[in-house]
This record gives C-alpha cells, sequence and structure tokens, in this order.
C-alpha cells in the first residue's frame, strides 16, 4: 500500500548521530517511542527539496504543462470528424447529457482543414502549422475524459487529481516525491502569461503538503516574484544577521529547525541572484528569437513564445515542474461558447509557435528526452453547437498530448465516437495521465502517498494506470 | 437509468424472482443452440471482457459475471441482466454506455454488445453443469468486534497520581504522569528554562503576542510564590487570549469568508462567526455548551444573547457547517450536495471527535469502526437541515416593535371603524393531474413553512386584516396570502416550504410585490445563478397581482424546497455578494404545480379600495406607527443553521448519488453510542446531546488533547484530528485521561486547563538540547524537555505590530480586505485592494478569501481552508526569508519600530537594549550589542534613521524572532 521510503520522519544528522552513540538499546527504545511514525512528517528539520532517488530508473527529469486554460476543441484540433461534416446544420443523433450552458444547437463541423503531416501522417488541423510540424514528436491521445462539465471543478481535477479545492498540485506532488536538482529556483515554477485559471491559486497549491512543495506563480514581465530584491544592497545587513543568528543558536543550543532556517536565508539570496538573469532575454540570438515568435507581429504570441524560453530555461536548470499558462487573447480562454473561430484562431495563434519552438529547441539541446511535455485543457468541447457558432463544455471525451521523456512520438491513442464526443476506445482518465506523468517520472503512484486525514493520499487517489502504449 | 424506471423494474424483477425460486433456475432448461450460442458468442466476451474485474479474483462494485445466478443477484448497484428483457439490464445499459459505462476503458466491438443483447433476450441460457457460484465477497480488513476494541472508543479511565521516585520534582499532578512516564524510561527531566524565557514562553501561548517590557519587568521583581499564577491569571483576561484561541479553533472549522471555486463569492458575514469564537473563549464559555451551540444553537430554548447588544449569541456557532467552499454552476446538484455534506461531516467528525468519518462515504472504514451507514445516518441530519440567513437582532430588537406595530395598527381600526366589507378568496384553482395546488394560505397558521422572521408575520393575512398605508389610509388584504409588507416594508423575513419531490415542470406562483424574491432551491444549492441556475430565481417587481412561472423541466425528480424572501437571501457574485435589498415586500397568494406554464386561475385583486383615516385620534394613533415604524432597527445577518423537513438519508453505494441503497434512519455513530441503533431518529439536538455526554469517549479527550497540542507543541495524541487507527497513540494514556475527566469536572472550563498546563513543572522546563535526553528520546515524546516551537504565520505577522507599536487592539467587526499585490491574480479578486498594513489590526480580523490568502500568511504555513487542521506543518521554505526580507509591510514596520525607539533620544547602547527587550523579551549579550553598534556607525553614509530602520529590520529577521525556546 505504501512504501517504507515514506514512513518514517526524516532522521537528521544529530538523530542520526545520538542513535549510532547510544547503540541498539536507544534505537530499540526509538522505535517503541515511535510507534505512530507511519505518517511521512516532513520536519523542520531537514530540507526537504533535497534530491531523492526515484522509485525507479526515471525517464524523464522535468515536466513542462502546456495548460491549455478552458478546453480547446478535440474536433477542431487532433481529432477529425467527417461525420461532423457530412451532417453539420443537423440535430445531433445520440443522446446529449446536462451540458454547462444546456443551449444545444446542432453539429457544427470544424471550420478548419485537417491534413495529414509528419511521417507518421497523423492529422492535425490548420490551427497549428507550427506544431503539426513536430507531430512526429508527439504521442496524442484522443480518449481523454474527466468527471467534471465545470471549469473551476476540472481544473482542481486536472491539477490535484480531486475536483475539491485544496489539494496538492501535480507540480507539489512530483517536488514531494523528487526535490530537485536546483537549488535556486522553486522546484514547483507556475509561468504565469496572463490569465489564471478558474480556481486560481489552489491549482498550484501544496494542500496538505508542507509548503516547501508550493507553486511558485512567476508573473510575466521583468518582476516575475514578489520579494526579489537585488542582493548586494543587502549585503551589510545580512552580515549582521548572520553575526546575531549566530548568538541566538549559542544562547539556545543546537537546534535543527533554527539551524535550517539560517540556511534557509542563503537559499533566498541565491534565489535572489538566479531570478533576475533567469527572466532576462535581450541577450538571445535572432535563431532563438524567431524560433520561439519573439518578434511575432501579434503581441500574445511574443509574450507566450517568451514563456516557452523561460520554460526551457528552468528545466535548464533542474527546475522539476513547469507550468505555462495561457495569455489574455480577449476572448475567453480556449472556452468558446461562442464565435469558435475567432477565439480559437487567436488561441492557436498565441500559443502555436511558442509550443512548436519549445519542442524544437528542447529536441536540439538533447532536454526533450528528459522532459516530458504535456499539452492539454480540463476537457474538451461538445461537437455540436452551443447557440450557432460556440461550443459548450465536454468531459465526455477529448484529446491532450504527450511529447519527450519517455514517450512514444508519432503515436495515436485511443478513439472517440463519430462525432468526437464520448471516448469509447482506451479512454483514458485524468489519474491514468497522473500516473503515466509520475511513471515517465520514475515513481509509482501507488507508492507516492502522503499520510493525511487518516489516509496514505495520492495524487491518484484509489485510481490510476499506466498509459503503456504510448510509452517509448 | 432515471429512479423511477430503475424502481419500476426492481420492483419488477422481485415480482420475477417471486415466481421463479430459486433464482438461479432458468424457466426451461436452454436448447443446445441456445448453448451454443452462449459458449460461441457470450462466455469468450464474458472471459476476456469482464472477468478480471468481476470474477473469482476481483468483484468491483460487488459484481461477479461468472455464473447467472451472480449475474441476476448483481451488485450494489443491483441485478445486472433481466432475462428476456435487454432494455431493463443493467448490463446492456452498460455495454451501450449508458448511464454505467462498461467496459471503462473502452466500449465493445459492435458486434459483441449484438452478442450479448441477443443473449439477454435468450433468457440468459446458461448451461446447468457448471453450477451456479456465489455472490460477491466483499468484506476486508479487521472484524468489527476487533475495531470496537480500540483504544480511543473505550470509556475514558479516571486514574489516580502514578507514585514517582523523585517526589520533589512535580508541582501538580500533570508532573506526576509525566515524571512517571520519564522514570520508567530511565530518563530524567532536563532543568527549568530561566523566567524571561518562560514568561515569554506562557505569553506567546495565551496571546498570540510578546510580553511587554513591564509585564517582563513586573514578573521579574516578583519574588512572590504564585508569581507565575499571577502572570497566567493576567494572560487569561487579557482579550488577546480569545483572539489567540479563537485562531486555532478556526484553523479546526476550515474558517474562510469566501467560497472558493470559479468567482470566490463571499459568504457575507462570516466574520461575525468568527467574534463569536473571540467571544466565547474570552468568557470561558463551558466547552460542553460551545459545542451544543455548535450543532444546534438554533434550537436551545433559552439562547444566550450578546453582552453588548442583546442580539442572540448561541445561534451564530451553527454557522460553521456553511463555511465550505461551494461551486460556481455545477452540473450535478446531487453531486454537489454530496461533496458538501461530505465536507460539513468531515469538518465535523474531525473537530469533536477525532473521527475520520468521511472516509465512510464510499465504502466501510477500511480501519476503523465506522460503516457506510454511520455515515449516512448523519449525513440524514444534515439534509433535515438548511442554511439560514440568521436575523440576530429579532427577538430582543424586532420582534417587540412588531407586536408594538401590530397592537397600534389594531387600535386604529377599532378606532377607525371601516366600513368597507372584508374581501374575499375568490374560488380555489381547479385542480386536476397536471395542475396541483402545492399552497394557498388558507391556513390560519404557515403549517408546513419554516417562517424566518417577523416580515411575513405569525400567519397568512385572516379576514379582516388591513396595511397601514402612509396618508394615512388604511388597505384592506384579501385572507390567505403571505405578505410581507403588512406590517413595514422595511422588514425582512422569509418563508420555506417544505421539501418535495420535483414532479412538474413548471412552478407557478400568483405573487406581487416590489424588491421581492422567489427561489427554489434545489438538492439544497443555493448559489443560484447563470448560467444553468439563473431561471430558479425570480425578482418580484410588479405591484399587481400576476402569474410568475419557474421551469424546473430540468431537474424533475430532484428534492427541492421553495424560498419566499424578503432580504434574507443573497445576491452571488464575485467579490461583492451581498444580501438582497430587504427593503419593498413580497405577496403570494397561490403556488401550483403544473405541466405548463399558462395562468392556472384568475387573477384578483390583493387589497381592496383605502380607506381614508380622518378622524384625529387614529390620525394620531397612525402617526406613532409610522415614528415607531422609522425606527425598525436594520436586521443583523449571520450565517446560521435552521431545521427543514426531517428525512433519512439512503446509503450512497460506492458514494455515487445516483446509486441509492437501503435507508438509514438519522442517529450517531453506533460504536460511540450504543443506543444509536433502533431508536427513533435523532434530531440535530439530539446529537449535540450525545457529543456532549460525559460517556462520550472523545469530545474531552479530543479537545484537552488539542489545548496540550498548542502548549506543549505536539500533542499526546500526535493526530490531533484521527484517533482511529492509522492515527497515534498516546504517549501518556494515564495523562490524557486523567485531563479528559479533569476537563468534565472543571465543568469544561478551557481556561481551568490552559492554567493546569502552563503552571507545571513540565512546562517550566528548557528547551535546549540535552544529551542524555535527546539520546533515548529524539522525538521527545516523553517531555523530558520543552520543545522549541515557530510562531504560526498569524502570531509573527502579530509580533510585528506589536514590536513597531503599529498594533491596533480594536476589536471585533467586518474584516479588513486583503491587501492585493500585483502577484495575486485571477477570477473573483476584489475590486479593492486593502492596506498593507491592515490598518494595524491582529491577523486574526484580515479577510481570508479562499482563492486570494495573504501570501505572507501562506509563507508561513497558513493552512487551506478545505478540511480540519488541527496540526498545522511547520516548513522551512525561502518564501519566509525572502517575506522578512523583503515584503513592504515588514521594511515599513521597521522603519515604525526605529522612529518609536528613536522618539526616547537615550543613548545607541540604551536604545539598542530597548530593542531586544522589545523584540526578544532579554537584553542583548556584549557580542550582540557590539554588533549592532558597530552595524550603525559603518552606516555613516545614509542618514541615522535609515540605519536604525536597518537595524529594526535585521531584528525582524533573527531567529529568536520566530523561534520561541
Amino acid at each position: 500500500m505504501h512504501c517504507g521510503r515514506y514512513h518514517e520522519s526524516p532522521l537528521s544528522r544529530r538523530d542520526m548521530l545520538f542513535r549510532c552513540a547510544n547503540g541498539f538499546g536507544a534505537v530499540a527504545l526509538a522505535a517503541l517511542l515511535n510507534d505512530e511514525s507511519r505518517g511521512a512528517e516532513i520536519s523542520t528539520r531537514q530540507d526537504p527539496l533535497l534530491p531523492k532517488p526515484p522509485h525507479f530508473k526515471a525517464k524523464a527529469k522535468s515536466v513542462i504543462f502546456l495548460f491549455m486554460d478552458g478546453g480547446p476543441s478535440q474536433v477542431d484540433t487532433f481529432d477529425p470528424k467527417p461525420r461532423l461534416d457530412r451532417e453539420h446544420g443537423n440535430p445531433i443523433k445520440m443522446k446529449v447529457p446536462a451540458t454547462q450552458f444546456n443551449n444545444v444547437g446542432n453539429v457544427l463541423k470544424c471550420p478548419w482543414t485537417f491534413k495529414q503531416r509528419g511521417q507518421s501522417g497523423i492529422p492535425v488541423s490548420d490551427l497549428f502549422p507550427h506544431v503539426a510540424k513536430c507531430v512526429d514528436d508527439l504521442a496524442i491521445i484522443r480518449s481523454m475524459t474527466s468527471n467534471f462539465s465545470e471549469h473551476t471543478a476540472a481544473n482542481y481535477f486536472m491539477h490535484t487529481g480531486s475536483g475539491l479545492q485544496g489539494r496538492p498540485s501535480h507540480g507539489s506532488w512530483v517536488s514531494y516525491g523528487l526535490g530537485t536538482e536546483c537549488r535556486d529556483l522553486p522546484s514547483f515554477v507556475v509561468l504565469n502569461s496572463g490569465l489564471i485559471p478558474p480556481g486560481g491559486a489552489d491549482c498550484f497549491n501544496n494542500g496538505f503538503l508542507p509548503a516547501s512543495f508550493q507553486g511558485s506563480v512567476f508573473k510575466a514581465g521583468p518582476s516575475p516574484l514578489a520579494n526579489i530584491e537585488p542582493v548586494g544592497a543587502q549585503k551589510s545587513k545580512l552580515d549582521l544577521l548572520r553575526t546575531l543568528d549566530g548568538e541566538t543558536v549559542s544562547r539556545v543550543g543546537p537546534n535543527d529547525a533554527i539551524e535550517s532556517a539560517i540556511a534557509n536565508y542563503e537559499l533566498a539570496g541565491r534565489m535572489q541572484a538566479a531570478v533576475p538573469s533567469l527572466v532576462e532575454i535581450s541577450n538571445e540570438s535572432k535563431a532563438t528569437r524567431d524560433l520561439y515568435g519573439l518578434d511575432d507581429e501579434y503581441p500574445q504570441a511574443r509574450l507566450y513564445g517568451r514563456q516557452c524560453l523561460l520554460a526551457r530555461r528552468l528545466v535548464e536548470r533542474g527546475v522539476r515542474f513547469v507550468e505555462v499558462l495561457c495569455p489574455n487573447v480577449g476572448a475567453d480562454r480556449w472556452d468558446q461558447h461562442s464565435g469558435l473561430k475567432t477565439g480559437h484562431e487567436n488561441n492557436a495563434r498565441a500559443t502555436d509557435r511558442g509550443v512548436a519552438g519549445l519542442l524544437k529547441d528542447l529536441k536540439a539541446r538533447g532536454l526533450l528526452e528528459s522532459t516530458l511535455v504535456i499539452w492539454g485543457g480540463e476537457f474538451g468541447r461538445t461537437p455540436m453547437a452551443q447557440g450557432s457558432d460556440g461550443r459548450d463544455h465536454n468531459p465526455f471525451g477529448f484529446t491532450m498530448w504527450m511529447a519527450g521523456g519517455g514517450v512514444k512520438g508519432g503515436t495515436v491513442f485511443g478513439a472517440t465516437d463519430d462525432y468526437g464526443y464520448y471516448a469509447v476506445e482506451d479512454k483514458v482518465q485524468v489519474h491514468d495521465l497522473h500516473a503515466t506523468m509520475l511513471h515517465l517520472m520514475g515513481m509509482d503512484h501507488k507508492r507516492l502517498t502522503y499520510r493525511y486525514s487518516g489516509r496514505d493520499m495520492r495524487l491518484t487517489d484509489v485510481h490510476g494506470e499506466i498509459i503503456k502504449p504510448i510509452l517509448a | 437509468m432515471p429512479i423511477k424506471r430503475r424502481l419500476i423494474y426492481i420492483c419488477g424483477l422481485l415480482a420475477y424472482l417471486a415466481c421463479t425460486c430459486p433464482a438461479s433456475a432458468q424457466d426451461a432448461k436452454p436448447d443446445s443452440s441456445a448453448l451454443e450460442f452462449f459458449e460461441k458468442s457470450v462466455r469468450p466476451v464474458l472471459v476476456t471482457r469482464c472477468i478480471s474485474c468481476h470474477g473469482d479474483e476481483k468483484q468491483k462494485g460487488g459484481l461477479r459475471l461468472d455464473s447467472r445466478a451472480a449475474l441476476m443477484s448483481g451488485g450494489e448497484s443491483g441485478p445486472a441482466i433481466v432475462p428476456g428483457k435487454p432494455m431493463e439490464s443493467r448490463l446492456v445499459d452498460a455495454i451501450n454506455y449508458g448511464d454505467l459505462q462498461m467496459p471503462p476503458k473502452s466500449k465493445l466491438p459492435a458486434v459483441e454488445i449484438q452478442s450479448l443483447t441477443k443473449w439477454v433476450e435468450m433468457n440468459a441460457p446458461w448451461p446447468e453443469s457448471l453450477g451456479p457460484k456465489t455472490g460477491a465477497t466483499t468484506s476486508t480488513g479487521k472484524p468489527w468486534a476487533e475495531r470496537k476494541k480500540h483504544w480511543s472508543l473505550q470509556p475514558v479511565a479516571d486514574p489516580a497520581l502514578p507514585n514517582v521516585k523523585d517526589t520533589a520534582w512535580p508541582h501538580t499532578p500533570i508532573d506526576r504522569f509525566i515524571l512517571a512516564g520519564l522514570e520508567s524510561s530511565n530518563l530524567k527531566p532536563t532543568h527549568d528554562a530561566d523566567r524571561r524565557t518562560w514568561i515569554r514562553r506562557v505569553t506567546f501561548d495565551l496571546t498570540g503576542l510578546p510580553p511587554t517590557i513591564d509585564e517582563i519587568d513586573g514578573f521579574l521583581k516578583d519574588t512572590s510564590s504564585n508569581a507565575q499564577e499571577k502572570v497566567v491569571d493576567h494572560l487569561l483576561a487579557s482579550p488577546r487570549y480569545g483572539e489567540r484561541w479563537a485562531r486555532h479553533w478556526l484553523d479546526l472549522v476550515r474558517y474562510a469568508e469566501t467560497s472558493g471555486h470559479e468567482f470566490d463569492y463571499d459568504l457575507p458575514d462570516a466574520w461575525r462567526y468568527r467574534d463569536y469564537v473571540i467571544r466565547a473563549f474570552n468568557a470561558d464559555l463551558p466547552y460542553n455548551q460551545f459545542v451544543t451551540e455548535h450543532i444546534a444553537g438554533d434550537l436551545l430554548e433559552k439562547p444566550r444573547c450578546n453582552p453588548v447588544d442583546g442580539s442572540n449569541e448561541s445561534i451564530l456557532a451553527t454557522g460553521f457547517f456553511y463555511l465550505c467552499e461551494g461551486t460556481h454552476s455545477p452540473v450535478d446538484l446531487r453531486d454537489e450536495e454530496a461533496a458538501r455534506i461530505d465536507n460539513q461531516l468531515d469538518v465535523f467528525a474531525k473537530t469533536f471527535q477525532g473521527l475520520t468519518l468521511a472516509c465512510a462515504r464510499c465504502h466501510d472504514h477500511k480501519f476503523d469502526a465506522i460503516t457506510t451507514k454511520d455515515y449516512y445516518a448523519l449525513s440524514g441530519v444534515l439534509k433535515s437541515s438548511r442554511h439560514h440567513h440568521a436575523i440576530l437582532n429579532e427577538d430582543n430588537e424586532i420582534k417587540p416593535r412588531v407586536a408594538a406595530l401590530d397592537e397600534l395598527k389594531s387600535q386604529v381600526v377599532a378606532a377607525a371603524k371601516p366600513t368597507t366589507p372584508p374581501l374575499k378568496s375568490p374560488a380555489p384553482i381547479a385542480a386536476s393531474k397536471d395542475v396541483v395546488v402545492f399552497e394557498s394560505f388558507n391556513t390560519p397558521n404557515y403549517q408546513g413553512w419554516n417562517v424566518a422572521r417577523s416580515a411575513f408575520g405569525n400567519s397568512p393575512t385572516g379576514t379582516g386584516d388591513y396595511q397601514l398605508s402612509k396618508e394615512p389610509a388604511l388597505v384592506p388584504l384579501k385572507p390567505g396570502l403571505a405578505h410581507s409588507g403588512r406590517t413595514s416594508p422595511r422588514l425582512h423575513g422569509s418563508l420555506r416550504s417544505r421539501t418535495f419531490t420535483i414532479e412538474h415542470p413548471f412552478i407557478l406562483f400568483l405573487t406581487a410585490g416590489s424588491g421581492g424574491r422567489i427561489n427554489v432551491v434545489i438538492d439544497g444549492f443555493e448559489k443560484i445563478r447563470s448560467p444553468i441556475y439563473g431561471g430558479l430565481l425570480v425578482d418580484v417587481n410588479n405591484p399587481q397581482p400576476h402569474w410568475q412561472a419557474i421551469d424546473v423541466t430540468m431537474w424533475i425528480g430532484h428534492e427541492a424546497y421553495i424560498e419566499l424572501s424578503d432580504g434574507a437571501t443573497i445576491d452571488y457574485s464575485g467579490g461583492n455578494s451581498r444580501y438582497s435589498n430587504g427593503s419593498g415586500d413580497l405577496i403570494v397568494d397561490e403556488i401550483v404545480f403544473a405541466k405548463s406554464p399558462g395562468e392556472p386561475g384568475p387573477v384578483t385583486a390583493f387589497s381592496g379600495p383605502k380607506v381614508p383615516i380622518t378622524d384625529p385620534k387614529s390620525r394620531s394613533l397612525a402617526e406613532r406607527y409610522r415614528t415607531l415604524e422609522s425606527q425598525l432597527p436594520a436586521p443583523i445577518y449571520a450565517l446560521a443553521i435552521t431545521e427543514g423537513t426531517p428525512e433519512n438519508d439512503r446509503v450512497h453505494i460506492r458514494g455515487n448519488p445516483r446509486s441509492l441503497g437501503d435507508v438509514v434512519p438519522r442517529r450517531f455513530v453506533e460504536a460511540i453510542d450504543t443506543s444509536a441503533s433502533g431508536s427513533a431518529p435523532i434530531s440535530r439536538r439530539d446529537l449535540a446531546q450525545k457529543l456532549v455526554d460525559p460517556a462520550n469517549p472523545l469530545t474531552a479527550r479530543v479537545m484537552v488533547n488539542r489545548i496540550w497540542k498548542h502548549h506543549f507543541g505536539e500533542g499526546l495524541v500526535r493526530s490531533t484530528d484521527d484517533y482511529g487507527a492509522m492515527g497515534q497513540t498516546p504517549s501518556n494514556p494515564q495523562l490524557l485521561d486523567w485531563l479528559a475527566r479533569e476537563f468534565i469536572r472543571s465543568g469544561w472550563s478551557i481556561k481551568h486547563m490552559h492554567k493546569l498546563m502552563v503552571l507545571s513543572h513540565t512546562y517550566a522546563l528548557s528547551s535546549a538540547a540535552d544529551t542524555e535526553g535527546d539520546k533515548a528520546d529524539p522525538a521527545n515524546r516523553l517531555l523530558h524537555r520543552m520543545n522549541v516551537r515557530r510562531l504560526e504565520a498569524e502570531a509573527v505577522r502579530d509580533s510585528v505590530l506589536a514590536v513597531s507599536g503599529r498594533l491596533d487592539p480594536t476589536m471585533f467587526g467586518p474584516s479588513i480586505p486583503v491587501h492585493l499585490t500585483p502577484f495575486m491574480d485571477g477570477r473573483g479578486r476584489p475590486g479593492h485592494s486593502g492596506p498593507e498594513d491592515g490598518n494595524g489590526r491582529r491577523t486574526i480580523y484580515q479577510n481570508v478569501r479562499r482563492n486570494f490568502v495573504a501570501p505572507f500568511l501562506l509563507a508561513f504555513d497558513f493552512p487551506t481552508p478545505s478540511s480540519c487542521t488541527g496540526r498545522r506543518n511547520v516548513s522551512n521554505i525561502p518564501a519566509q526569508a525572502l517575506t522578512m526580507l523583503n515584503d513592504p509591510f515588514v521594511v515599513a514596520q521597521a522603519k515604525l519600530w526605529a522612529e518609536r525607539v528613536s522618539k526616547n533620544s537615550a543613548a545607541p547602547d540604551e536604545q539598542i537594549t530597548q530593542l531586544y527587550l522589545t523584540a526578544f523579551g532579554r537584553p542583548p549579550s556584549a557580542k550582540e550589542k557590539e554588533a549592532a553598534i558597530a552595524y550603525i556607525a559603518s552606516q555613516t553614509k545614509n542618514d541615522k534613521s535609515a540605519a536604525w530602520a536597518d537595524l529594526c529590520h535585521v531584528l525582524f529577521n533573527v531567529k529568536e524572532f520566530i523561534f520561541i525556546p
């Protein structure tokens, strides 16, 4: 049910010395006294973000989650459905469950054209001319399902494996399981491009996990984080602080929590130095600028391209989990309840170059092998119209894709029905996606547990199956 | 499948089984071609597609599909097949991806679906030789009787004080237990902490603030034997005590003032609950009363009154039930209701009983003696209750004035002797199958309605009722109206119907009014708003009687109640959710359930022609009426619970609200309450009684342990919210039980428990590392020394304010809006940012928005307000250092502090001593003083005040500021 690794509260150096020095008797007494030590307590005594070995050899070291807030339409992007063309304008001939707005219109064909792309010949619509060129690196899952028709619950579900507020985010779980190799940046970074998904900060929170695993939301622009100041100006103050802290320690006596808090200021200092250089992009080459679309005529594409470039820099520095949020294109995210054509075109235009640039750049630098890239929204959209020219929410069948880190490129997995409404073949739950992500990161989703509320909690709750056919 | 159809088909199946017993028997022996079809086309499908989850090894959903009998007895959601009737067979529905979708991963190929369907149609032939297999076996884990023997479910013992070797050391009974524990492990308590450390420790523990220099001096000079007790009495009498301990309590009830999710709707007036808790702790409200008020404060015959304004105090406690999150426009209201009740029960059970009851929502608890039936028995109690906007000043301020107004009005009528013939009701609406009259208000009282306060009076209008209008004139009212304006348009109130099942697509109201509102509350869902739910809310703003229709087609089969409100309901709109306007009136004559939205009956006037008042005596009475009416106070609203229609819930099989099992009568958890089964369904009042019953093994233990945890750093039971098998066993069981007994003996006095604990010798021990003890007991479970503790988020911020001199001791009232930085973004972001320093008010008075928790608090482990948190995480993250180093609030407070100290124009080394005494409760060491002086001296380029501000800022960052030895 759970592995021993996450049971014991970690021994501090001092504990270890005491126990060794005192021989078996003390160990036995400690065992007696610690009969409760089932909880995965992360105490203040040890840095919980120190790198930890995975359960087994990992394919990927980092995750970049390109979250398509609002829910892109599967039938307009990666899941072509000729039946929609045939029945365009006619009532849909199947049972339709309650939708979010319950304003069910007629079948609506895809306003774009699908073409077969790459060596694999996988069809991608004209919405994504750049990403289409990378199709041979993608494993496209056409049979995603979610449990919620409403944004916020679906966002929490996609991010935390639960539709309720307040559970740990996937980035927090990954950080908890593996720690981080980057010692001067947070291990879980969210790049805010302008749109915080419904549900807000709790999509990226640590929930019941310790605050060390909180996602840090970086604002776009030159000052991404609050409370980051130039280190130089603080030097004399920090020197004084070190002296005074030393006095505290000698008064109070050796104490792990206090010593760790002192060490924490060193980390904070490194972070203050690292963040400004992370976001400084003026020295990038023309080739890189073109690759990411940093000079695109569409401002949102420039913004998103920059965020994708930062995502690459973050994984390059060893950050464990990066989530990139969507820019504001004026319309409502990917949530086109009306005006599908304009809305989706703007969203695609904003993200297409950046996403493709990121994939190509990671590949060129040999980072794609060790970076798992995941693309998708919280759900998909209905094959029939909402009103005349929009699509409503559809959690019953939608598309996401993965690339890099141990994923078999040029693959299509699963299928929806002829309308593209319900997943009918190889259905994938969000829990399966999480299980697969953890697997590629070298973790068994059933063993990554944290004792809370009398249970060994998991990102995948009591569910989750690895999607083996898309593994390389 | 709709429930109705499901029921019909289950009934049909029972009839079928009755005639064909035994169930496994087939109507007639299947012929060989039928069996061949089974072997060729059906068995392979079952074996390859189904058996791995529904066979010998696993029985998901309690179902197995390896015998005809097993198929027919089915699983948790009922029989899998009805032989001969594919359309009624759950198996066929599932493989066609109907309500159930099986196999879960992929739909079967069409040919296999056809085969299985045909097979059911053929009467499900199955060869006899294979013999029937039994149904599912699902029981797992420890036997029930064993689970009930778990330590925490046993009666609280009454242990004698243990004998100890070192009889000189113990000062109090607590010390005897602690020392006995240490001695049995051959350990000794370490040396005592110095007096400065002790007073700093106890002051933070009891008030969340550092001691002032005067308080420290007073204590150090006091050589009397009860000097410590005097300090403790002083602290417990301080209003700061309640502010500190209320916050610990708010962690348990996931206190927040918004609903979170997409738009983070306000929960207006949630802060009144926070104030209630502060007052309760300060007044040392007996804990049994505190608990009773939480569960049933609305049902007390004699509620307590607010000491200042006399309003209803007890009912405020019930608001905790509704401090939960809430979804904006959930598509499935049954899921939403089930999730809400899950959270309410989770918080209820952990907070008061340390039980993880919510684990039993989908299945019997995996480890503890808690069944799914226990869960749904308590779910029924909540389903029988409703969210309520209580008017706190109803009884003490509004009611007497309404009575006086009504008396005056009857005097006016008696004096004016109006001659108009009273109005009569028209003939009743013709009822039929398609038109059902739900309510005509022709009864002498509001029978079957929950009357929430004065606006609607105690009864519908009767013959000879009048309204007194401004002219002045008497307005004769038609009898049989629910009328919220007959005494005054200024009164607020609501009427809520009994719960009913929606069977007709339309609910029609014959109504009139201005500023009135009608809500249809479905499955307890109140955040009525578009999309989806906008139509369930009607604003009545037409003074002429008219028919108004609400389309409920989408919710046929759901449970609902009708709410007629004049004020007393909320307009949900993100950061601006407010009570609806309660001025004006709402009048309802008829409520009809109908098949179509057309008018089911005639519209007649609700009032007759005005009768002017002319005689001087009546005019002067009317004048007094106007004056008194104008003095009606505004309602004071609060979040509360009220009684709904009593109902027993049904087990939700595997937690699925669409898969219903047995009805469970409302009762308490059987493993605690042996009288639970078989007795009459309990009320919330009964439930409260069961919690505070001295025989309850958990209530007192759980609470004394919570108090202990906050004084000693860890609980005697470290898992403060889980007393089950997955929780931890008490480190000193006799002490825990002794404390629990003592708590009850003291009249459930929390302050008594504080005194016992902080005046113990154990509490006075040093926290310094102690080689011997730490070797043997590194986790310090036996308390051979004190634990070093880090201040909680609130105490860190409050200390900054206290030290800088900015702390404003104002208590209570609406929360200070959260300060919004450019880094706080997202939906539901309030329109206005609060002040950076929160007006200097203590952190407990800062607005808690689920989606916009202050980053300062988050950095220091402020708990996510989602469930009960009795034990916060204590983490060590760079954001803490960055906050203390760079947060503009901290920098500004350092400057204020420096300015304050520089005012007393003492010599620098004197000033530095002052800074140390203020921040750390001790003078600086020589080395510290020297370093500080050197720092000030080195900053010659800056102006001196900046150097002092920097020094103050550094002191905020010294670890001793947030770590309490």
